[in-house]
């Protein structure tokens, strides 16, 4: 089972991953002739407080991409009543620590588009979605946490 | 709001959509194109068919789900592709 180890960081379990446009998507641009944009490299933070994986508009915005989705989300900036939004399929491809180890990759994925996370020093929350596929383990005696999947 | 049809078609068709409870459904305009199990299977099958026109894919569920967030961020969508 690939895994890699890396030491947390004042705001938390926070690692790179590379956001695309869905392999579905993707598909679609090449029958029409349209370029495909580039995988966009982010820093992603662990947020076992998520449900869902967020993305931030300043990424998906880059990769061009149109709503597929639709879900009612709770935030502390919502109140007490959910809002609707939209959700986005991209590609997420969380690299293992060496080169040897295959990469953590989901080719279709519907994420949130949310503000404020750039505001916060990083562009994605990695959410529960993920870490369903995934066995974490968080080490704060040694200040590291371990991602295996 | 985006995709304001196909939300419409799949609110009117939900007591139909019921007996399919968990899986995935594609919407294109007011049209029901197709069940699916899997998300990925919807997607795909969506930009095959529809390629970038508007599309929903969304997992049927009698009583809507709510995603929760903890952190302070602020759901959005996206502007107008340019």
């Amino acid at each position: 089972m690939p895994y890699f180890t890396l030491q947390l960081t004042a705001q938390g379990p926070m690692m790179v991953a590379f956001v695309g446009v869905s392999e579905a998507r993707r598909a679609a641009l090449l029958s029409v002739g349209q370029a495909v944009p580039q995988p966009i490299q982010i820093r992603a933070l662990v947020d076992t407080g998520a449900t869902g994986t967020c993305v931030d508009p300043t990424v998906l915005q880059t990769l061009g991409l149109t709503p597929t989705g639709s879900v009612q989300v709770n935030t502390p900036s919502t109140g007490p009543n959910p809002h609707s939004a939209d959700l986005y399929d991209v590609s997420i491809a969380i690299p293992g620590a060496l080169q040897t180890h295959s990469p953590l990759i989901m080719e279709n994925i519907p994420v949130l588009c949310a503000d404020l996370l750039a505001a916060q020093g990083f562009h994605a929350l990695v959410g529960r979605d993920i870490l369903s596929l995934c066995l974490l383990c968080y080490d704060g005696l040694r200040g590291t946490f371990t991602l295996a999947y | 709001m985006a995709l304001e049809k196909e939300l419409e078609t799949y609110t009117e068709k939900l007591p139909e959509l019921k007996a399919h409870e968990g899986k995935f459904v594609l919407i294109h305009g007011d049209d029901v194109v197709e069940v699916f199990t899997s998300y990925e299977d919807a997607i795909k099958q969506g930009y095959a068919r529809f390629k970038l026109e508007p599309f929903l894919v969304k997992r049927i569920s009698s009583i809507e789900q709510v995603q929760f967030i903890s952190r302070f961020v602020d759901p959005c969508s996206l502007g107008p592709a340019t």
